[in-house]
């Protein structure tokens, strides 16, 4: 029996304005129409919507999300090509991992450097360091 | 010169290319260190030196194409290094 797109939501546990966004994105469609112009969506639909959330979990955008569902249901294509994706989103978490650490430590330094306690705002180390990384001259403020 | 192309396990592209790649990069440097290198594991190396698609190519450390380059491509990259090395006379 098709499910409504509030029962669907429902049971996988995210809202019904996600899933038109995913129809938006072109993740997911409806099975059908009713009469009225409702959506309608098989059982199937929520296994998909389920690889949706948990590939998102990973780390995957929307768009690598779509190219996983199309090698999902290619059948020129075998786990070898999605373990290739896998490995290269891995690869992109880590640099976005090591980018994030080297943020964290600069911002230690500059925490380490303000730690007098009732400097002006004109003396902030965080502030000056932060604005001569954007090229601004003059003052903290 | 170091050349490591970093691939993905069972990966045809890389199978099918790495031997011509190989032969050219000798043509122009016979004693080149040649090393293939599964992503998967040397991540920790692959991180390091940027690399976030396969296959891809470094040379010396550093990640000079970040997908697998033609022979003619890596005929050029090495030629122009020959070149600024001013080591090898061809």
């Amino acid at each position: 029996m098709p499910l409504t797109i509030g029962k669907i939501a429902s049971l996988a546990k995210v809202s019904p304005d996600t899933l038109r966004y995913y129809e938006r994105e072109r993740l997911i469609e409806p099975a059908a129409k009713s009469e009225a112009g409702y959506r309608l969506y098989e059982r199937d639909a929520l296994r998909r919507i389920r690889f949706i959330k948990e590939a998102q979990r990973c780390g995957f955008t929307l768009s690598e999300i779509r190219a996983l569902l199309t090698l999902r249901g290619s059948d020129a294509a075998c786990c070898r090509d999605v373990r290739h994706v896998a490995l290269e989103k891995k690869l992109q978490l880590e640099a976005q991992i090591k980018a994030m650490k080297i943020m964290s430590k600069a911002l230690t330094n500059l925490i380490k450097e303000c730690s007098v306690e009732g400097r002006s705002l004109d003396e902030c180390p965080i502030l000056g360091a932060l604005e001569r990384a954007n090229g601004v001259k003059g003052t903290a403020r | 010169m170091k050349i490591e192309l970093f691939y993905t396990p069972g990966c045809l592209k890389c199978a099918d290319a790495t031997g011509g790649l190989e032969a050219a990069a000798r043509e122009l440097i016979p004693e080149v260190i040649w090393r293939e290198l599964n992503a998967l594991d040397e991540l920790d190396y692959a991180v390091r030196l940027g690399v976030v698609a396969l296959p891809a190519v470094a040379i010396d450390g550093k990640l000079i194409f970040s997908s697998l380059p033609t022979c003619r491509q890596l005929r050029r990259e090495l030629t122009k290094r020959i070149a600024e090395a001013g080591k090898y006379v061809h």
